[in-house]
Parts: C-alpha cells; structure tokens; sequence
C-alpha cells in the first residue's frame, strides 16, 4: 500500500465523487458524511466496500472505521492504518532476519 | 363493478423500446417498428427487445432512489414519475388522499439477481453491495415506485410472471372499487435477460436464432416458433370515478371488468378453457356481453400452444366478430411489463380510432383461425376494449376497459 496523505485523500474523494456522485467541491475535512455530505449508513458500507477493494484491506470488522464522523476521520484512518500495517510489516521482517537460537 | 365505486384512469407513463410516451409508442407501432434484435453470445444470439439503459437516462432520478434500482425499478420510476405528470395530482395530494400502489414483474431483476449470484458464486462475497437485495427483491419495482412518489398508501407487488402487471391493475382497482382508497398507481415492469430467455429457449418457446431479428416473433402466424423476451414498464394512476370527475381530471378510460383464475393442472401449457372462463368472468363483472367488445389485445406471444389456446378461446367466448392482434410482433414479450403496456398503446389506438396489426402475421395458423384477425392497420372506433395476460403457472388475467366515461 503505502500510499501518501495526498493520494489516500485522491481515493477517498475519487469513491464519492464516482459512486456518490458528490461534488468535488464539497469534499472538505471537517464535512461529516451524515448532516453534510447527506450519506446514509448504507452508503458508508457501500463507500466501504469500495475502498477496502482499493486500499486491499478488511474492513468489516473494524471497529475504528465504524467510528468515523468527517471525511478528515476517514483520511486519518487508512494513514493510521497504513502506519501500523507498515510496523508490523518490519517488525515481522525483523523477527525473521534474526538467526535462529538453536540448541 | 355492481355497487361497487368507480375505477377511472387517470394517468398514463411508460418506458418502452419503442417509445417513452404513448403517442411515441403509437406513432412507431403504426409504422410497423420492431424493437427486436439480435442478443449478444452471452444470450446465445437470441433475438431479444431491449429498452434503453442508458445511465444518463436514469439520471433523471436522483442518486438517493436510483442506488436501490435495477433497471426493472429504474423502467418503473421513469414510467411512475411520467404517470404522475400525466395525472395532474401533486405530491401532496397524493399524500392526503393516501395514494398507495401495486406493480408486479416477473423475478424483480435478473441482472441484479446474476451479478449477486456472480460474487457469492466466485467467493466474493464481501463485495456484494448492501444495495443488491434493494436491487434484486421479487418487489423492488413496488417500493422503488413508493420511494420515488412518496406513496404512503397500501403497496403490493404481485408476482406471476408475464401475468404481474395485469394482476397489479386488477388488484388495485379492487382496492378502489372497495373503497379502501381513492388512488393507485398500478403497472408492471420487466426486463430480459439470459435467465429468461434461456429457460423459454430451453422449452423450446422462444424464437431461434437463426434468420433476421426482426421477423420474429409472429404471433398467431403458421410460422411461428416462439417469443421474443422483451423489456420495459408501464405505470398507470387508477383513481376513484368521483374523485376524479370532481377534480375534472381527464380520463383515458374506466376499469369496467377483471378476473384472473388458474387451469389448475398447467405448468407451462395454456389451458384454452380456463382462459375462456376467465374471458367469460371478466365479461360477467364489467356486465357487458362478448359482442359489447370492439378489439381485444391478445396475449398471444408466438409460442405453438400459447397462442393456439388463446385463439381458441377466444373463438368460443367471441366468435369471430370482435377484432384482435398481439403487440408482441412490434414489442417482443414483455413479461410482467406487457399487459399495462400493451394497454397504453390501446388507448393511443383508441384516441385515432385505429387498430394496430399483429406485426409478422401474413398467414394465420390453423389452430389460431377462426377470430377476426387484425392483420392490416383498421380505422375503428374503440368503445370497450379487452387485454388478456396469461403466465407460466397457469396463470390467467383479463381486464375490461370503457373509453367514453
């Protein structure tokens, strides 16, 4: 993945301007996707769905992703998410570049 | 309808392959079009009667509605909105007299239906959109129209097959005649697919291949060799007479009669003297004798014994004095769609006191011989007119329709 702010924001934007059908305009951090953006909880599991797709990840049982409120909450997760996804990675890289403590 | 209110219609809309309007739909059936082509190999290159599914069509009904529709609903919603247009009845009416509604198809969307089958099928299962029951429920045209009227209403959605829309027209004129409400909107809607024309193929009930689209198929024809899936909606506002007249709503016609019964044995073959009892009730409601009819818009979908039981029917119920042609020659069969329809191109035809012919019969079977066969275009005065749908099941319907209120 590893994927920058900037191209996560592309994503995320692409999804609702595609499958939304949401202006571009008014894509801005602090919109809330309920009062602002006039989604419902069906079209989050839908905008979900898509991006788990995109970001090659499982979202469904994520109970990060089931807290989000803005469009900045939705950015900050995948960076998050792709951080301790990255951290894991290394850590995993480095338990198995260490030589083996045979008896 | 003895002691029973009124039923008018009031209100008229389609989505069609040969046309958005009535007189659209009219002006290419009186020229003899066929909305008939040839399918691609993922139909096996059936001949089939495809109605638009442009998007940008679509578009016309906001995102919010259109997510939850497959094209059957997407036909239904444009169909719905032209019918409420066309009434003159506002939103807020609607909801003050609690206008509700009743539109039928035959498996709500194929399509919808595949692509679902398709994920489950291939493991994709966490793919599926949330959307895909909305999209493919067997009542996704009834709440699809709701949503986009903003019906409050009573809402059914019968589901019989190529019978479901007449069935829905009866139903809601039930529901009106009994006083339970004073507005309807009642129609049906379909659209083809392989699944469909797949399993008439494999009963050997559909048109091959073979030969020019376009011939196809030849209801009541010695030639002929099956149907010819077709697609679309028609969406009627059935009113109480009353209401109706106090308002000085223009009127297209009122539902005089209506009955569907079963043969009770048949899976797939039409059962001529259930349909002849059902012609015959439909008559015995609108308390009108066979000879009272001035044309009668056949069923007859081009299969063998479809449209020999239709015809013999209708020859022992009638005789040959009443005129008769199918649509299906122009339109193909479609499905739960064809009965409302088939009915707004009558009423056109009513309104030019011209009848249109069965488009592909040149030479009349001989098990379909013996009624008035329309096989040229005929100026006549339409007074009361007639429209069957029969359905897999043994499933029949037949309504009676008055012009001059």
């Amino acid at each position: 993945m590893n994927l920058t702010r900037e191209e996560i924001i592309e994503a995320v934007n692409g999804a609702l301007v595609n499958e939304m059908e949401l202006d571009p305009a008014e894509l801005a951090p602090e919109k809330t996707f309920f009062d602002d953006l006039g989604l419902d909880s069906l079209d989050m599991v839908d905008l979900m769905i898509g991006l788990q797709r995109k970001f090659g990840v499982s979202l469904r049982d994520n109970e990060e992703i089931k807290k989000v409120r803005t469009l900045g909450d939705v950015y900050d997760f995948f960076e998050k998410y792709q951080a301790e996804l990255t951290r894991q990675a290394e850590a995993a890289k480095k338990q198995a570049e260490q030589p083996a403590n045979n008896p | 309808m003895n002691g029973l209110k009124r039923i008018v219609i009031t209100g008229c809309g389609i989505y069609s392959a040969l046309g958005d309007t009535p007189a659209e739909l009219f002006d290419n059936l009186a020229q003899g079009k066929s909305a008939v082509v040839r399918a691609g190999e993922e139909e096996h290159f059936l001949p089939t009667a495809p109605a638009p599914r442009d998007p940008d069509r679509f578009r016309a009904l906001p995102r919010t509605l259109r997510r939850a529709m497959a094209p059957s609903a997407c036909f239904t919603a444009m169909a719905g909105l032209a019918a409420l247009a066309d009434c003159g009845l506002t939103r807020e009416e609607l909801l003050e007299l609690n206008a509700g509604c009743a539109v039928g198809s035959t498996m709500g969307s194929v399509s919808a239906l595949r692509d679902g089958y398709s994920l489950v099928l291939s493991g994709q299962s966490d793919r599926l959109s949330p959307m895909h029951f909305f999209k493919s429920a067997s009542h996704t045209t009834a709440f699809n129209l709701s949503r986009t009227l903003g019906l409050q209403g009573a809402i059914y959605s019968p589901c019989s097959a190529c019978a479901s829309g007449l069935q829905a027209m009866g139903l809601g004129a039930a529901l009106i005649a009994s006083g339970q409400t004073e507005v309807m909107f009642c129609g049906g809607a379909d659209e083809t697919g392989s699944e469909v024309s797949g399993s008439f193929a494999l009963m050997y009930a559909h048109a091959p291949a073979e030969g020019n689209p376009e011939d196809s198929p030849q209801p009541f024809s010695a030639h002929r060799k099956g149907l010819v899936c077709g697609e679309g909606a028609a969406v009627f506002c059935l009113e109480e007479y009353e209401h109706a007249k106090r308002r000085g709503a223009h009127i297209y016609g009122e539902i005089i009669g209506y009955a569907s019964n079963s043969g009770g044995t048949g899976l797939s073959q039409s059962d001529a003297p259930a349909i002849a009892r059902c012609m015959t009730a439909t008559c015995a409601m609108a308390g009108i004798a066979p000879s009272d009819i001035d044309y009668i818009s056949a069923h007859a979908t081009s299969t063998l014994q479809g449209d020999a039981a239709e015809a013999a029917a209708i020859r022992e119920v009638f005789g040959d004095s009443v005129p008769v042609s199918s649509l299906k020659g122009h339109l193909g069969h479609t499905l739960g769609a064809s009965g409302p329809l088939e009915m707004a191109a009558v009423f056109e035809m009513a309104r030019h006191d011209l009848l249109i012919p069965t488009r592909n019969l040149r030479e009349v079977a001989e098990d379909c011989a013996g009624i008035d066969h329309v096989m040229a275009p005929r100026e006549k005065k339409i007074r009361v007119f007639f429209k069957n749908s029969f359905a897999f099941g043994g499933i029949n319907a037949s309504l009676i329709c008055k012009i001059n209120v």
